[in-house]
Protein backbone atom coordinates (compact mmCIF):
# COMPACT_ATOMS: atom_id res chain seq x y z
CA UNK A 1 0.00 0.00 0.00
CA UNK A 2 1.02 3.66 -0.91
CA UNK A 3 1.68 6.23 1.35
CA UNK A 4 -0.86 8.25 -0.48
CA UNK A 5 -3.74 4.95 -0.19
CA UNK A 6 -2.72 4.81 3.68
CA UNK A 7 -3.78 8.30 4.20
CA UNK A 8 -6.95 8.27 1.66
CA UNK A 9 -8.01 5.63 4.11
CA UNK A 10 -7.58 7.42 6.99
CA UNK A 11 -9.85 10.43 5.43
CA UNK A 12 -13.47 11.10 5.84
CA UNK A 13 -16.25 9.55 3.62
CA UNK A 14 -18.18 11.96 1.82
CA UNK A 15 -21.47 10.29 2.00
CA UNK A 16 -25.11 11.78 0.24
CA UNK A 17 -27.91 10.80 2.18
CA UNK A 18 -30.82 9.82 0.42
CA UNK A 19 -33.95 9.64 2.90
CA UNK A 20 -36.80 7.04 2.77
CA UNK A 21 -39.58 6.02 5.06
CA UNK A 22 -38.01 6.11 8.92
CA UNK A 23 -34.70 7.21 7.75
CA UNK A 24 -34.55 10.64 8.67
CA UNK A 25 -33.88 9.97 12.51
CA UNK A 26 -31.27 7.03 11.29
CA UNK A 27 -29.56 9.44 9.18
CA UNK A 28 -29.21 12.81 11.90
CA UNK A 29 -28.05 9.87 14.19
CA UNK A 30 -24.90 9.63 12.07
CA UNK A 31 -23.59 13.46 11.93
CA UNK A 32 -21.61 12.90 14.75
CA UNK A 33 -20.28 9.79 13.88
CA UNK A 34 -16.26 10.09 12.83
CA UNK A 35 -15.08 8.37 9.49
CA UNK A 36 -17.81 10.01 7.67
CA UNK A 37 -19.17 13.39 6.89
CA UNK A 38 -22.66 13.97 4.96
CA UNK A 39 -22.37 16.17 2.02
CA UNK A 40 -25.02 18.24 0.73
CA UNK A 41 -25.15 17.55 -3.13
CA UNK A 42 -23.91 14.19 -4.36
CA UNK A 43 -21.43 15.87 -6.62
CA UNK A 44 -19.37 16.33 -3.28
CA UNK A 45 -20.44 12.37 -2.21
CA UNK A 46 -18.22 8.88 -2.64
CA UNK A 47 -20.87 7.15 -1.27
CA UNK A 48 -24.80 7.46 -1.52
CA UNK A 49 -26.45 6.30 1.41
CA UNK A 50 -29.96 4.98 1.15
CA UNK A 51 -31.26 5.25 4.52
CA UNK A 52 -35.21 3.66 5.04
CA UNK A 53 -37.52 1.86 2.88
CA UNK A 54 -38.29 3.41 -0.64
CA UNK A 55 -40.73 2.24 -3.14
CA UNK A 56 -39.82 1.72 -6.70
CA UNK A 57 -41.94 4.98 -8.03
CA UNK A 58 -38.71 6.29 -6.71
CA UNK A 59 -35.76 3.81 -8.69
CA UNK A 60 -35.82 6.62 -11.00
CA UNK A 61 -35.28 9.91 -9.10
CA UNK A 62 -32.36 7.77 -7.03
CA UNK A 63 -30.97 6.94 -10.53
CA UNK A 64 -30.79 10.35 -11.62
CA UNK A 65 -29.06 10.67 -8.26
CA UNK A 66 -26.84 8.05 -8.54
CA UNK A 67 -25.31 9.16 -11.44
CA UNK A 68 -24.89 12.36 -10.38
CA UNK A 69 -21.86 11.04 -7.95
CA UNK A 70 -18.95 11.56 -9.80
CA UNK A 71 -17.16 7.94 -10.21
CA UNK A 72 -16.12 6.03 -8.48
CA UNK A 73 -19.44 5.63 -6.78
CA UNK A 74 -20.47 3.50 -4.52
CA UNK A 75 -24.52 2.47 -3.05
CA UNK A 76 -25.37 1.70 0.53
CA UNK A 77 -29.17 0.38 1.38
CA UNK A 78 -29.43 1.36 4.81
CA UNK A 79 -32.57 -0.39 6.47
CA UNK A 80 -33.76 -0.44 2.97
CA UNK A 81 -34.62 -2.92 0.35
CA UNK A 82 -31.98 -2.57 -2.56
CA UNK A 83 -33.99 -1.06 -5.82
CA UNK A 84 -30.83 -2.04 -7.97
CA UNK A 85 -28.42 -4.74 -7.88
CA UNK A 86 -25.25 -2.46 -6.20
CA UNK A 87 -23.83 -2.08 -2.89
CA UNK A 88 -24.34 -3.77 0.54
CA UNK A 89 -27.58 -4.15 2.28
CA UNK A 90 -27.35 -3.71 6.32
CA UNK A 91 -30.07 -4.43 8.00
CA UNK A 92 -28.93 -3.01 12.00
CA UNK A 93 -27.86 0.32 12.95
CA UNK A 94 -24.76 0.44 12.15
CA UNK A 95 -24.03 1.23 8.38
CA UNK A 96 -19.81 2.61 8.68
CA UNK A 97 -18.94 -1.05 8.00
CA UNK A 98 -20.71 -1.04 4.98
CA UNK A 99 -19.84 2.63 3.63
CA UNK A 100 -16.02 1.87 4.24
CA UNK A 101 -16.44 -1.11 1.61
CA UNK A 102 -18.66 0.83 -0.65
CA UNK A 103 -15.93 3.80 -0.95
CA UNK A 104 -13.72 1.09 -2.63
CA UNK A 105 -16.30 0.03 -4.91
CA UNK A 106 -17.26 1.30 -8.76
CA UNK A 107 -20.59 1.25 -9.57
CA UNK A 108 -21.35 1.64 -13.35
CA UNK A 109 -23.87 4.97 -14.06
CA UNK A 110 -27.41 3.23 -14.32
CA UNK A 111 -29.31 6.05 -16.43
CA UNK A 112 -28.42 6.17 -20.01
CA UNK A 113 -25.45 8.44 -21.38
CA UNK A 114 -27.77 10.70 -23.40
CA UNK A 115 -29.16 14.22 -23.16
CA UNK A 116 -32.45 14.76 -21.55
CA UNK A 117 -34.27 15.62 -24.93
CA UNK A 118 -33.10 14.80 -28.15
CA UNK A 119 -31.55 17.69 -29.85
CA UNK A 120 -28.47 17.05 -31.88
CA UNK A 121 -29.18 17.58 -35.66
CA UNK A 122 -32.24 19.77 -35.23
CA UNK A 123 -32.98 22.89 -36.02
CA UNK A 124 -30.88 25.33 -39.10
CA UNK A 125 -27.43 24.94 -36.77
CA UNK A 126 -28.21 21.81 -35.30
CA UNK A 127 -28.65 23.44 -31.70
CA UNK A 128 -32.09 21.25 -31.28
CA UNK A 129 -34.46 24.20 -31.84
CA UNK A 130 -35.20 27.53 -33.49
CA UNK A 131 -33.62 30.40 -32.27
CA UNK A 132 -32.45 31.35 -28.98
CA UNK A 133 -34.99 33.40 -26.72
CA UNK A 134 -38.20 31.54 -27.17
CA UNK A 135 -36.38 28.67 -29.27
CA UNK A 136 -35.03 25.48 -27.71
CA UNK A 137 -31.68 25.17 -27.91
CA UNK A 138 -30.13 21.46 -26.57
CA UNK A 139 -33.43 20.06 -27.13
CA UNK A 140 -35.14 21.96 -24.09
CA UNK A 141 -37.22 25.29 -24.74
CA UNK A 142 -35.73 28.48 -22.73
CA UNK A 143 -37.49 29.80 -19.99
CA UNK A 144 -39.52 32.58 -21.02
CA UNK A 145 -41.13 36.01 -19.08
CA UNK A 146 -44.16 35.53 -17.20
CA UNK A 147 -45.82 38.07 -14.94
CA UNK A 148 -44.10 39.27 -11.73
CA UNK A 149 -46.34 38.72 -8.19
CA UNK A 150 -44.02 40.99 -6.08
CA UNK A 151 -43.18 44.25 -7.84
CA UNK A 152 -44.32 44.05 -11.56
CA UNK A 153 -41.14 43.70 -13.05
CA UNK A 154 -41.72 40.88 -16.12
CA UNK A 155 -38.78 37.99 -15.54
CA UNK A 156 -38.44 34.60 -16.74
CA UNK A 157 -40.18 31.63 -15.03
CA UNK A 158 -38.18 28.67 -14.04
CA UNK A 159 -40.02 25.40 -13.66
CA UNK A 160 -38.95 22.23 -12.48
CA UNK A 161 -39.99 19.34 -9.80
CA UNK A 162 -37.41 19.95 -6.79
CA UNK A 163 -37.26 16.43 -4.59
CA UNK A 164 -37.94 13.87 -3.25
CA UNK A 165 -34.00 13.74 -1.86
CA UNK A 166 -33.23 17.49 -1.76
CA UNK A 167 -31.58 18.14 1.89
CA UNK A 168 -33.46 21.26 2.36
CA UNK A 169 -36.69 19.85 1.81
CA UNK A 170 -38.30 17.40 3.75
CA UNK A 171 -37.17 13.71 2.70
CA UNK A 172 -39.82 12.48 -0.07
CA UNK A 173 -41.64 15.58 -0.66
CA UNK A 174 -41.65 16.16 -4.53
CA UNK A 175 -42.69 19.79 -5.34
CA UNK A 176 -43.45 21.52 -8.82
CA UNK A 177 -42.70 25.41 -8.39
CA UNK A 178 -42.38 28.09 -10.46
CA UNK A 179 -40.20 30.63 -9.94
CA UNK A 180 -38.81 33.88 -10.67
CA UNK A 181 -34.95 34.31 -9.41
CA UNK A 182 -35.73 33.21 -5.67
CA UNK A 183 -39.59 33.63 -5.49
CA UNK A 184 -41.86 31.06 -5.69
CA UNK A 185 -44.85 32.03 -7.95
CA UNK A 186 -46.87 29.11 -8.09
CA UNK A 187 -46.38 25.24 -6.45
CA UNK A 188 -47.89 22.03 -6.72
CA UNK A 189 -47.32 19.37 -4.47
CA UNK A 190 -46.24 15.85 -7.29
CA UNK A 191 -45.56 13.70 -3.76
CA UNK A 192 -45.89 13.83 0.54
CA UNK A 193 -43.00 13.63 2.62
CA UNK A 194 -42.44 10.29 3.38
CA UNK A 195 -43.81 8.76 6.93
CA UNK A 196 -41.12 9.31 9.59
CA UNK A 197 -42.58 8.20 12.46
CA UNK A 198 -42.27 9.63 16.36
CA UNK A 199 -38.36 9.78 16.35
CA UNK A 200 -38.76 12.11 13.30
CA UNK A 201 -40.84 14.74 15.37
CA UNK A 202 -38.34 14.91 18.27
CA UNK A 203 -38.01 17.84 19.22
CA UNK A 204 -34.00 18.07 19.18
CA UNK A 205 -33.92 16.66 15.92
CA UNK A 206 -36.41 19.30 14.59
CA UNK A 207 -34.59 21.92 16.04
CA UNK A 208 -30.99 20.90 15.19
CA UNK A 209 -32.57 20.56 11.79
CA UNK A 210 -34.15 24.04 11.36
CA UNK A 211 -31.15 25.49 12.76
CA UNK A 212 -28.59 24.09 9.85
CA UNK A 213 -30.88 25.59 7.09
CA UNK A 214 -29.78 28.31 9.11
CA UNK A 215 -26.26 27.74 8.80
CA UNK A 216 -26.24 27.14 12.35
CA UNK A 217 -24.69 23.52 12.84
CA UNK A 218 -24.66 22.25 16.36
CA UNK A 219 -25.77 18.43 15.97
CA UNK A 220 -28.91 16.49 17.39
CA UNK A 221 -27.65 16.11 21.05
CA UNK A 222 -27.58 19.85 21.90
CA UNK A 223 -28.54 20.00 25.32
CA UNK A 224 -31.70 22.23 25.22
CA UNK A 225 -30.43 24.63 27.50
CA UNK A 226 -27.04 25.28 26.74
CA UNK A 227 -26.92 26.78 23.04
CA UNK A 228 -29.71 29.55 23.71
CA UNK A 229 -26.98 32.30 22.89
CA UNK A 230 -27.01 31.21 19.80
CA UNK A 231 -30.18 30.39 19.25
CA UNK A 232 -31.76 33.49 20.06
CA UNK A 233 -29.64 35.13 17.20
CA UNK A 234 -31.77 32.25 14.48
CA UNK A 235 -34.76 33.14 16.34
CA UNK A 236 -34.24 36.86 15.67
CA UNK A 237 -33.54 36.18 11.84
CA UNK A 238 -36.87 34.23 11.07
CA UNK A 239 -39.48 36.26 9.52
CA UNK A 240 -41.90 37.71 11.94
CA UNK A 241 -45.02 37.15 11.52
CA UNK A 242 -44.46 33.42 10.00
CA UNK A 243 -45.22 31.17 13.58
CA UNK A 244 -41.31 30.16 12.30
CA UNK A 245 -39.85 31.58 15.28
CA UNK A 246 -43.15 30.40 17.68
CA UNK A 247 -42.93 27.02 16.45
CA UNK A 248 -38.49 27.12 16.79
CA UNK A 249 -38.69 28.18 20.28
CA UNK A 250 -41.10 25.90 21.36
CA UNK A 251 -38.62 22.97 19.92
CA UNK A 252 -35.45 24.29 21.85
CA UNK A 253 -37.81 24.46 24.79
CA UNK A 254 -37.87 20.70 24.35
CA UNK A 255 -42.05 20.67 23.45
CA UNK A 256 -43.78 19.25 20.18
CA UNK A 257 -45.09 21.25 17.68
CA UNK A 258 -48.31 20.34 17.44
CA UNK A 259 -49.79 22.97 14.67
CA UNK A 260 -50.82 21.77 11.56
CA UNK A 261 -49.45 23.54 8.27
CA UNK A 262 -51.54 25.47 5.37
CA UNK A 263 -51.84 23.75 2.14
CA UNK A 264 -48.41 23.66 0.36
CA UNK A 265 -49.70 25.03 -3.03
CA UNK A 266 -51.44 28.06 -1.01
CA UNK A 267 -48.67 28.75 1.57
CA UNK A 268 -45.95 29.09 -0.58
CA UNK A 269 -46.22 31.06 -3.71
CA UNK A 270 -45.02 34.92 -3.03
CA UNK A 271 -42.42 33.35 -0.85
CA UNK A 272 -38.31 33.50 -0.87
CA UNK A 273 -36.92 29.90 -1.43
CA UNK A 274 -34.62 30.33 2.23
CA UNK A 275 -38.25 31.68 3.28
CA UNK A 276 -40.12 28.65 1.77
CA UNK A 277 -37.22 25.51 3.12
CA UNK A 278 -37.91 27.09 6.75
CA UNK A 279 -41.30 27.43 6.85
CA UNK A 280 -41.83 23.79 5.43
CA UNK A 281 -38.91 23.10 8.06
CA UNK A 282 -40.96 24.56 10.95
CA UNK A 283 -43.38 21.87 10.91
CA UNK A 284 -43.31 18.61 12.72
CA UNK A 285 -43.10 15.87 9.76
CA UNK A 286 -45.92 13.72 10.76
CA UNK A 287 -48.45 17.34 10.53
CA UNK A 288 -46.38 17.94 7.21
CA UNK A 289 -47.07 14.29 5.82
CA UNK A 290 -50.69 14.58 7.10
CA UNK A 291 -51.49 18.03 5.42
CA UNK A 292 -49.85 16.90 2.34
CA UNK A 293 -51.54 13.54 1.78
CA UNK A 294 -54.77 15.60 1.89
CA UNK A 295 -53.80 17.73 -0.29
CA UNK A 296 -52.74 15.27 -2.89
CA UNK A 297 -55.98 13.51 -2.96
CA UNK A 298 -58.03 16.56 -3.07
CA UNK B 1 15.04 43.99 -32.81
CA UNK B 2 13.63 43.67 -29.01
CA UNK B 3 10.38 45.91 -30.17
CA UNK B 4 9.39 43.51 -33.02
CA UNK B 5 10.01 40.38 -30.44
CA UNK B 6 8.58 41.21 -27.40
CA UNK B 7 4.80 41.66 -28.84
CA UNK B 8 5.84 38.24 -30.91
CA UNK B 9 6.21 36.19 -27.85
CA UNK B 10 3.29 37.98 -25.52
CA UNK B 11 1.23 36.87 -28.47
CA UNK B 12 2.54 33.49 -28.90
CA UNK B 13 2.01 32.94 -25.08
CA UNK B 14 -1.27 34.07 -25.15
CA UNK B 15 -2.38 31.87 -28.18
CA UNK B 16 -0.89 28.97 -26.02
CA UNK B 17 -2.72 29.59 -22.71
CA UNK B 18 -6.08 29.75 -24.80
CA UNK B 19 -4.97 26.35 -26.50
CA UNK B 20 -4.01 25.13 -23.12
CA UNK B 21 -7.61 26.21 -21.33
CA UNK B 22 -9.62 25.14 -23.96
CA UNK B 23 -7.85 21.36 -23.81
CA UNK B 24 -8.34 21.70 -20.26
CA UNK B 25 -11.92 22.23 -20.62
CA UNK B 26 -12.09 19.21 -23.11
CA UNK B 27 -11.51 16.80 -20.30
CA UNK B 28 -14.45 17.27 -18.47
CA UNK B 29 -15.95 13.92 -19.12
CA UNK B 30 -18.86 13.98 -17.41
CA UNK B 31 -22.05 12.23 -18.38
CA UNK B 32 -25.03 13.70 -19.65
CA UNK B 33 -26.87 12.31 -16.55
CA UNK B 34 -24.07 14.11 -14.54
CA UNK B 35 -24.10 17.48 -15.93
CA UNK B 36 -28.02 17.40 -15.24
CA UNK B 37 -28.88 20.70 -12.51
CA UNK B 38 -29.03 18.87 -9.07
CA UNK B 39 -32.63 18.96 -7.98
CA UNK B 40 -32.73 15.97 -5.68
CA UNK B 41 -33.70 13.47 -7.94
CA UNK B 42 -36.39 15.92 -9.96
CA UNK B 43 -35.75 17.27 -13.58
CA UNK B 44 -36.04 20.49 -14.67
CA UNK B 45 -38.61 21.67 -17.87
CA UNK B 46 -36.61 24.65 -19.12
CA UNK B 47 -32.94 25.81 -19.08
CA UNK B 48 -31.86 26.97 -15.84
CA UNK B 49 -30.51 30.14 -18.33
CA UNK B 50 -33.06 32.75 -17.36
CA UNK B 51 -33.61 36.55 -16.59
CA UNK B 52 -34.02 37.30 -12.88
CA UNK B 53 -34.23 40.64 -10.85
CA UNK B 54 -31.01 41.73 -9.03
CA UNK B 55 -32.03 42.37 -6.47
CA UNK B 56 -29.41 44.69 -4.98
CA UNK B 57 -29.32 46.99 -7.87
CA UNK B 58 -30.84 50.15 -6.56
CA UNK B 59 -28.72 49.91 -3.37
CA UNK B 60 -25.50 50.19 -6.12
CA UNK B 61 -26.79 52.40 -7.67
CA UNK B 62 -27.64 54.95 -4.82
CA UNK B 63 -23.94 54.42 -3.26
CA UNK B 64 -22.44 54.68 -6.90
CA UNK B 65 -24.24 58.52 -6.88
CA UNK B 66 -22.90 59.00 -3.05
CA UNK B 67 -19.74 57.52 -3.75
CA UNK B 68 -19.14 59.61 -7.26
CA UNK B 69 -20.23 62.76 -5.25
CA UNK B 70 -17.56 62.42 -2.61
CA UNK B 71 -14.41 61.09 -4.71
CA UNK B 72 -15.17 64.67 -6.73
CA UNK B 73 -15.66 66.91 -3.76
CA UNK B 74 -12.37 66.05 -2.46
CA UNK B 75 -10.05 67.68 -5.08
CA UNK B 76 -13.04 70.10 -5.58
CA UNK B 77 -12.62 71.22 -1.72
CA UNK B 78 -8.79 71.98 -2.70
CA UNK B 79 -9.59 74.45 -5.72
CA UNK B 80 -12.68 75.80 -4.29
CA UNK B 81 -10.79 79.30 -2.65
CA UNK B 82 -9.11 80.21 -5.30
CA UNK B 83 -11.83 79.49 -8.22
CA UNK B 84 -14.61 80.32 -6.13
CA UNK B 85 -17.99 81.02 -7.99
CA UNK B 86 -17.10 79.31 -10.81
CA UNK B 87 -16.65 76.10 -8.84
CA UNK B 88 -19.32 76.34 -7.18
CA UNK B 89 -21.52 76.29 -10.40
CA UNK B 90 -20.08 73.17 -11.56
CA UNK B 91 -20.37 71.79 -8.63
CA UNK B 92 -23.96 72.13 -8.49
CA UNK B 93 -24.41 71.06 -12.24
CA UNK B 94 -22.34 67.87 -10.82
CA UNK B 95 -24.63 67.12 -8.05
CA UNK B 96 -27.75 68.01 -10.15
CA UNK B 97 -26.87 65.12 -12.12
CA UNK B 98 -25.93 62.65 -9.42
CA UNK B 99 -29.44 64.07 -7.37
CA UNK B 100 -31.56 62.54 -10.45
CA UNK B 101 -29.52 58.91 -9.49
CA UNK B 102 -31.24 59.08 -5.90
CA UNK B 103 -34.42 60.79 -7.16
CA UNK B 104 -34.98 57.20 -9.62
CA UNK B 105 -33.31 54.98 -6.50
CA UNK B 106 -35.75 57.08 -4.14
CA UNK B 107 -38.31 56.02 -6.80
CA UNK B 108 -37.53 52.23 -6.80
CA UNK B 109 -37.93 52.07 -2.67
CA UNK B 110 -33.78 52.07 -1.66
CA UNK B 111 -34.56 53.98 1.42
CA UNK B 112 -37.05 51.44 2.44
CA UNK B 113 -36.33 49.32 4.82
CA UNK B 114 -37.11 45.80 4.28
Amino acid sequence: MSLLSALARGAEIPVFPAIGTQGLALVESLRSRPGIRLVDTPRHARVLLVAGELDSQHLRSLERLHAQLPAPRGTVWWQASPLFSHGPRVPDDDPLAAIRQAAQADEPVLRPDLPPHPWQGIGPHGQGGKGMMGGTPYGRPMAMTADDIRDGLALDAYTACFGPFLPMLPPGLVLELTLQGDVIVSAQMASPPFEQGPPGDAPNLCAARMLRLMGIDIGIDIDIGSPRARSRGALLALPAGSGMRRRLAKWLRGDHVTEDPAPVSEALPGLEWTEAVLWLASFAPARLRAVCTKEAVT
Amino acid sequence: MNQIAMPIIFALLAVGLAVALQRVGLRADASWPARAPFLGGGTAQTHAWQRFHVRYYPMTLLFIAFEMEMMFMYPWAVVYVETGFVALAEMGMFLGILSVGILYGWREGVFRWQ
